[in-house]
Order: structure tokens, then C-alpha cells, then sequence
């Protein structure tokens, strides 16, 4: 028995000793879904011009990834769909402070089938199904049942909101018809062959959306992490934003 | 607790029981044929049977949605007389019932194979048409298997996840079961101990189904 454990515990330590020596060059991201397009081709860019950099990209919704890190998920750069839970991952101390800035914005749409007649948020009750991200962890879904809340036609909603587990996902069932409209970013609309916009929603139903950006204290660590995060924020990823839509501001 | 985590809970076993109410008569005629017929191709019959139990349920989801969804094969057919399924807890009922099929059938055929031919063959001899000896004898001899293999897909289906969030979506109140409630909580950081009361739930009722099955499996085994 004694013999079997100790057998298990080498394995365990040259696993983790494995683990530890592939993290050289290795860059962990954790991006909001809404961001995979932009982030693939920087990443992608990136690891192009700087032979031996690996990627290992991480796509959901903001708050599952917040959950993710704070349990200890490898990453090095964390960008948020809103800027509540960089706050969260800030207040657990598990980024690095001064990394933190803005690397984005973007505006909430309602997206479905062109024959949908509709065409504001009164118009919202008359759907049978509406796709939105889980509030309790998908921004654009916080944002959306937030709008609702402000229009007053939540409670009327209630029992016809699908809960997506991120923004894409929602945009997915949009597509293929299974909801009659979707709450997504327009950045995400741009991206759908079946689905139209059929209104942007106000402005002044909603906080700004805002995508928060920071390395993780482990990151901060990490050259190549640093490297690339700089990277972010330079005149090519500006260029890359502006191509999928994002707003320069 | 929420009342949307009640909601969740009283959902999970209104699917199970539909599931698997639905599933039983299929579900014994299926056994049947793999107990006491000979037929050409019974062995690809048998793989597509089980096959449910080794997918990865995703798929399974993945295809009822190709199968059912509004753009789908069946879909627009469906459509056409009124009936939609995709995100409602129908989807969830079919879902579950897919996923659990092979269970209700392997508990129910260890228990028909385990009937003494001679009794089946005295009753023949005796003069009774198949349909009386199925009545009769097969049914009540095996009525504990079918017990059992009803509560094994009964409690497969209360944990029923992966075909169900693609099909049924994930509506509070109206399609969101007992693990669905959790992976919402799981993936937000700021609910983990509603994630962990729900857990608890859940553990409870796969437990007490697990138990009450087991004791079964020991009346049939003693019987023998």
C-alpha cells in the first residue's frame, strides 16, 4: 500500500514538474466571448513575428472566467466584458493594479429573424422566446436584463428569456432561428449570416459596456505575458478593434 | 434556497417521470425482442440501443437539435401541425429519455433472461398464445427488473445535462432543471453557496433512488 503511494506521489510531482516547464513561452488568456475574433487574430499575429510564444486562449463569459482565475485557472491576461468583475478579480488581490486599463467598448443590439416585426423594446413582449446571456455571469446579459428592468417589461419577459452561457451562444440561437431575437453586442451582430439587427437598444438603458484589461499577478511575472499585453494595446490591436466593429474612442 | 431553485427541483422530476414513463413501454417491448426473438441484424439493433450510453450526451443534443430544431430535418414538419419543442421542457423530456433508454432496457432483460425458460415453455406447452404468456408470466416475473431499471433511467434523467442544455435551453421556472440551476451558479463567482445547496439536493435524491434500486437488486438476487 505504502509502495502504491509513494508511486502515486512521483507521478504526481513529474506531472506537476512537466506542467511547470511547459509554461515557459506560454501566454494564458482570458477573454470575454465577444472578443474571440479580435484576440485570435492579434494572438495570432503576435505569435507569428515572436517564434516560440504559445497561446492558450480561454473564451466564455466574463464572470465564469472571474470564477475560473479566482479558483486558480491559469492566466495571465484577463479582459472583462464589464468592469464588474475586473473589480472582482481586483478586490480577491489577484491582478496587478497598475496593469489594469480599457481596451474596448461596445453597443447592445437586439438581433433576429428580418421578418421579426420589430422594432424597440415595446415591441419585446409580443416574442415568444428571447435569448440572453445568464445575468448571473455573461455581461451582455447583464446589460440586457438591465435595459429590460429600465423599459419596465422584465417581469413580462420573465418566463421567455433563454439563458445563454456567453454571447456567442446566444448569437448561435439566433441563428439558427430556435429564439425569435437575441440580445448580443453589435460587434457579435456583424458576425450573423441569418440574424438581422433589428434595433440597437437606447443608451440610456444601460451602463456604457466596457471591456476592462489587466494582467494577473502571475502574469505580471511573465515577459511574454507583458510583451503581448503591450501588444494590446498598441496601434495594431487599434486597427484590429476597428475592423470587427468595435468603436474607437 | 431560491423559489427558482424549487422551481428547478419540482421541474427535474416532473422531466424524470415524464421520461421515463414514456420510455417504459418502448423501453419492455425493446427488451423483449432482445430477450426472446431471433432476427436478422438483432446486433447493430443492440449497438444503436446502447449507443446513448456511451455517446458524450452533447452529441446526442447536438443532433436532436439538427433533428427537431426549427431549421431542422423534422423541425418544419413539426412546425406545421403546431408542435414546437426546441427550448420548451418537452425537449428536456425527449432529451432524457434518449440519454436513459439503454439503462431501462439492460435492467429489464437481465431480468427477463433471468426467468426459468421451462416456465415459459410450460406455458406454450399448455396452450397459451404468446401475447397471454407475456401477460402472465414474463411480465409479473420480471416486474421487479422493470422497477429497477425504471428508477436507474429515473435518476439518470434527474442528472441529465449536456443534450439537455442544448435543447431545452435554459428558461428559469420553465426549463431550467436541477443541474442546469447548478451550472449557472458554478459559473458565476458570486453564488457558490447556492451552487453547494443545490449540490446537496441533488446528491439526496441520487442516493436515496441508488439505494432504494440496490435493495431491489437484492430481493431479485436472493429470489433466485
Amino acid at each position: 500500500m505504502r509502495k502504491v503511494g509513494a508511486k502515486l506521489i512521483l507521478t504526481l510531482l513529474c506531472l506537476v514538474l512537466l506542467r511547470a516547464s511547459a509554461l515557459a513561452g506560454e501566454v494564458c488568456l482570458s477573454v470575454a466571448a465577444s472578443l474571440k475574433d479580435v484576440i485570435n487574430e492579434l494572438s495570432d499575429s503576435f505569435a507569428r513575428q515572436n517564434v516560440g510564444i504559445k497561446f492558450l486562449k480561454n473564451y466564455g463569459g466574463s464572470g465564469a472566467l472571474a470564477r475560473q482565475i479566482e479558483n486558480g485557472a491559469p492566466a495571465d491576461i484577463f479582459i472583462s466584458a464589464n468592469l464588474e468583475w475586473m473589480d472582482y478579480l481586483q478586490n480577491k488581490r489577484l491582478m496587478d493594479s497598475a496593469s489594469i486599463g480599457i481596451f474596448t467598448y461596445n453597443t447592445l443590439v437586439f438581433v433576429g429573424a428580418a421578418d421579426k416585426k420589430v422594432g424597440s423594446m415595446r415591441d419585446l413582449p409580443k416574442l415568444e422566446k428571447i435569448a440572453i446571456g445568464s445575468p448571473k455571469s455573461v455581461p451582455a446579459g447583464q446589460y440586457a436584463l438591465e435595459a429590460l428592468k429600465k423599459a419596465g417589461i422584465d417581469k413580462q419577459l420573465e418566463k421567455k428569456l433563454v439563458m445563454a452561457k456567453d454571447v456567442r451562444e446566444c448569437l448561435m440561437y439566433a441563428e439558427r432561428a430556435e429564439v425569435d431575437g437575441a440580445f448580443v453586442y453589435k460587434t457579435d451582430a456583424i458576425q450573423a449570416k441569418q440574424a438581422k439587427i433589428l434595433f440597437v437598444v437606447p443608451e440610456d438603458l444601460y451602463p456604457q459596456v466596457t471591456y476592462p484589461m489587466g494582467l494577473t499577478l502571475t502574469g505580471a511575472q511573465n515577459k511574454d505575458a507583458e510583451a503581448f499585453y503591450k501588444h494590446l494595446q498598441g496601434e495594431d490591436a487599434r486597427a484590429v478593434l476597428e475592423k470587427y466593429g468595435f468603436p474607437r474612442k | 434556497m431560491n423559489p427558482s431553485d424549487y422551481d428547478a427541483i419540482l421541474l427535474s422530476a416532473k422531466v424524470a417521470i415524464a421520461a421515463t414513463f414514456f420510455s417504459l413501454p418502448i423501453g419492455f417491448a425493446v427488451a423483449y425482442m432482445m430477450t426472446y426473438l431471433k432476427f436478422r441484424g438483432k446486433v447493430l439493433f443492440e449497438v444503436i440501443i446502447t449507443l446513448p450510453l456511451t455517446l458524450p450526451p452533447v452529441v446526442i443534443g447536438y443532433f436532436l437539435l439538427l433533428l427537431l430544431g426549427r431549421r431542422g430535418w423534422l423541425g418544419p414538419l413539426l412546425e406545421s401541425i403546431g408542435i414546437r419543442l426546441i427550448f420548451t421542457w418537452k425537449a428536456a423530456v425527449i432529451a432524457s429519455a434518449v440519454v436513459g433508454f439503454p439503462l431501462l432496457v439492460r435492467s429489464i432483460r437481465i431480468g427477463m433472461e433471468s426467468i426459468d425458460p421451462h416456465l415459459i415453455q410450460a406455458s406454450k406447452t399448455l396452450g397459451a398464445p404468446w401475447y397471454d404468456t407475456l401477460f402472465t408470466v414474463i411480465l409479473p416475473l420480471s416486474f421487479r427488473s422493470i422497477v429497477a431499471g425504471s428508477s436507474l433511467m429515473f435518476a439518470r434523467s434527474l442528472g441529465e445535462f449536456g443534450a439537455t442544455i442544448i435543447v431545452a435551453g435554459n428558461i428559469p421556472g420553465v426549463t431550467q432543471t436541477i443541474p442546469l440551476a447548478i451550472y449557472e451558479y458554478v459559473s458565476s463567482p458570486t453564488s457558490e453557496t447556492m451552487a453547494v445547496s443545490l449540490c446537496i439536493v441533488s446528491i439526496i435524491m441520487a442516493l436515496s433512488i441508488l439505494f432504494f434500486h440496490e435493495s431491489l437488486g437484492m430481493q431479485l438476487t436472493k429470489r433466485r
